[in-house]
């Protein structure tokens, strides 16, 4: 059979997608793919069970409407401690993070001898996975074996029961998180330093700037854009730290350092209870989205102020 | 003259045929059943794995281990079992879940050898139609330990004022940093708390030592645990921790792998953990005590006249959605298992854990010394109750539990009653959930 004149004369449909967009839309199908079936359908999933009778043992998945919602919006542990911790830690660890990333970013943009194998060092707790470097974390601070005890007994000091305490126990979470983190930041930031234009800085030089005033005045104003990012990215995942927090203290003692993700964890594997669990993620996600629109904004301005 | 598409054909002919049969070959060989093994790694499970693939082998079954992680095993295995898939046939099974998962695995009452085992550790694997859930692995009790090198056998410490003043004796006299070493941490709660509480005569819900869900649901699971038999043990770790100084001061947040490493470096004296730790304690490569550990029944709170212990078994479960005919050989394998008295006695002397098949028992305990102290200080001694409760809510009310007491030993010994009157109402909470 062949194909008539006319048929071939006759205009054609416009296509939805051109040869281009077609050929882009094929490259991200599989992204796209992995992304429904690996992040999509499990949200939906869990939200899904968020809304019923769903223990991990007996799943009965019978509507209950928003009755886990209430409990852990009411639950005391969730309010008075599970949140406070979060923020508390988000905050700290972010800006500490950022402060000592700056810091190194800054010396490492300078020129001197050593400062490859210096830079090799600093990123050495980016190949650590966080989990390895927890479980060594609460060995150097476990009262009987720790080195960190070792340390302080060796010049007179006496050692402490380190994760047997609320506060102690929450500052080397924190601490782990710290050194893990600042790097990443070091490694942004001294991207965004290596990018900033030359001119600027020729001209406070010339016009005999101090250090301190070229920081102030044009380092800083110029990487925020670059702070920014960093900040939120890190922000949104600090707030859901799990894995160091689970090694070196499981939340406690007695829940007292039990962030967000430990709290849905408990809820939904220890409790066997999937489906409170799972609500308590909602809420969590929920929260990420307000706190991330928040700093966004709060940022955003900052960087307009500095234009 | 035959045309190259005749050839062609030809040769595409015997290639299926080839390809057919180079399929075939694999479904003959299929029809040697596969049993698969889900299972935490751990020498004692490896043991009795042991002794089934010994069977498996002499009976042309194929046997596959499958290992996970103890942190997720529980929720790996339940998410299985609820899915009803043949992702195993034979699965740990422990009294800590039994109850969780009574309806998703099959019922060994007919396991040949199942009248072999003891009954008592056996509560916690009933069905709701009163058939056995479990074929028992190993029993797991909670033993008291002690250096044999400080201490000699009628110097072992029989009440916890004994504990208190031998523990302070050693250490005055520099032989020992630590008396006492015991895991308090979340999971971890037998090894110090627990352990004592029983020993006093007490427990966690009201009516004490009751096991029988529906009495303990009639009393609305009323807390025991500002009962002043409870009270005292939170005391008793206090003092033990900040007076007497004979625990470490971070021991609240001790695992057993921290109590354990203290125990085995030779760094305390006593310390209470499950018989199947035995064999690490007893082994050169890891520990500095070897040869010098006894066993001795539980030393006694003020309100027990008689030691106490516990006894539980971890066991093997045959999931409901295994097929028909791989649980029939399962049961099978496991009944050998039962059977093979020399791969119980040689699981014994590798890890120190109690063989299931009880008519062993008299065979090992005429050979070894050991295993002779082990009865007298756990199996000779009755125990009052059983180590832990057996509902579903069961793990929420543990974690409720861990929480007020490690609050109360975390603060001022003043505060310990009023900590526990606060934290009681959250383990009638986490028990009616």
């Amino acid at each position: 059979m062949t194909i008539s004149e006319a048929e071939l004369d006759r205009p054609r449909k416009p296509s939805l997608f051109g040869e281009r967009q077609r050929f882009m839309l094929l490259l991200i199908l599989p992204a796209a793919f992995g992304l429904a079936f690996f992040q999509i359908l499990p949200i939906l999933t869990g939200a899904n069970a968020s809304f019923r009778d769903w223990s991990l043992h007996d799943p009965k998945m019978t509507w209950v409407g928003l009755k886990h919602y209430f409990y852990v919006l009411s639950d005391d542990g969730f309010l008075k401690v599970v949140l406070p911790n979060t923020l508390v830690f988000m905050a700290v660890s972010v800006a500490v993070s950022l402060l000592l990333g700056l810091c190194l970013a800054a010396i490492l943009n300078r020129k001197f001898a050593g400062r490859a194998v210096l830079q090799t060092i600093l990123l050495l707790p980016l190949m650590v996975a966080p989990v390895v470097a927890a479980i060594m974390i609460r060995w150097m601070f476990n009262d009987q074996f720790g080195v960190v005890n070792a340390a302080l007994e060796a010049v007179g000091l006496s050692g402490q029961p380190w994760l047997a305490q609320r506060w102690s126990a929450f500052a080397v979470i924190l601490m782990a998180d710290i050194w893990l983190w600042t790097p990443w930041f070091a490694l942004l930031l001294l991207a965004g330093l290596q990018s900033l234009p030359r001119e600027p800085f020729e001209a406070a030089a010339i016009d005999g700037a101090s250090p301190w005033r070229v920081f102030r005045f044009l380092t800083l104003p110029m990487l925020r854009p670059v702070m920014v990012v960093c900040i939120a990215i890190r922000a949104i995942d600090a707030f859901r730290t799990f894995d160091i927090v689970w090694t070196i203290s499981a939340g406690g003692p007695a829940r007292s350092t039990e962030l967000f993700s430990i709290y849905a964890y408990n809820e939904a594997f220890q409790a066997m209870n999937f489906a409170r669990g799972s609500a308590a993620a909602m809420i969590g996600a929920a929260i990420i989205v307000v706190l991330a629109m928040v700093i966004f904004r709060v940022l955003n301005r900052w960087v307009e102020v500095s234009k | 003259m035959k045309s190259p598409f005749h050839a062609t054909r030809r040769g595409l002919l015997s290639a299926a045929a080839a390809l057919g049969l180079a399929a075939a070959l694999p479904f003959a060989a299929q029809a040697q059943i596969e049993l698969k093994v889900g299972y935490m790694k751990h020498p004692i499970q490896d043991a009795s794995l042991d002794m089934m693939e010994k069977w498996a082998k002499a009976n042309n079954v194929t046997f596959t281990r499958v290992p996970m992680a103890y942190n997720v095993f529980m929720e790996k295995v339940t998410a299985t079992l609820t899915s009803g898939n043949d992702q195993f046939d034979i699965i740990w099974h422990n009294d800590d879940w039994g109850q969780l998962w009574e309806k998703w695995v099959e019922t060994t009452d007919d396991v040949k050898g199942i009248e072999n085992v003891d009954k008592w550790p056996l509560l916690a694997f009933w069905n709701a139609q009163n058939k056995l859930t479990v074929v028992p692995m190993v029993h797991t009790v909670g033993t008291f330990f002690y250096r044999t090198d400080l201490v000699k056998p009628e110097e072992v410490p029989k009440t916890f004022a004994e504990l208190v003043s031998v523990s302070q004796r050693l250490q005055k006299e520099g032989k020992v940093k630590w008396g006492y070493v015991g895991g308090m941490s979340m999971n971890n709660t037998w090894f110090a708390q627990w352990w004592t509480m029983w020993a006093n005569n007490c427990d966690i819900f009201h009516p004490m030592l009751e096991r029988d869900n529906a009495k303990l649901k009639a009393a609305g699971f009323k807390p025991a645990i500002t009962e002043p038999c409870h009270r005292e043990i939170v005391e008793f770790w206090w003092d033990a921790i900040n007076t007497h100084k004979i625990s470490p001061p971070g021991m609240t947040a001790y695992g057993r792998n921290e109590a354990n490493a203290l125990f085995m470096a030779g760094e305390a004296a006593f310390t209470l953990v499950d018989s199947t730790h035995y064999g690490e304690f007893n082994d050169p490569a890891r520990s500095k005590i070897v040869g010098k550990i006894g066993m001795a029944p539980f030393p006694m709170g003020p309100r027990l006249k008689q030691p106490t212990s516990w006894n539980e078994i971890w066991g093997w479960g045959i999931p409901k959605g295994s097929p028909p005919e791989k649980k029939k050989v399962a049961k099978e394998m496991l009944a050998a298992m039962l059977a093979d008295e020399a791969g119980q006695i040689e699981m014994w002397k590798k890890t120190g854990g109690p063989p299931p098949n009880i008519k062993v028992w008299p065979k090992i305990a005429a050979t070894d010394p050991m295993f002779k102290q082990l009865l007298h200080a756990v199996f000779e001694q009755k125990p009052i109750t059983h180590s832990a409760y057996y509902f579903a809510e069961w793990p929420a009310v543990h974690k409720a539990y861990s929480d007020v007491v490690i609050k109360a030993l975390s603060g001022k010994r003043e505060d310990i009653a009023k900590t526990l009157e606060e934290g009681a109402p959250s383990l009638t909470k986490a028990a009616m959930n």
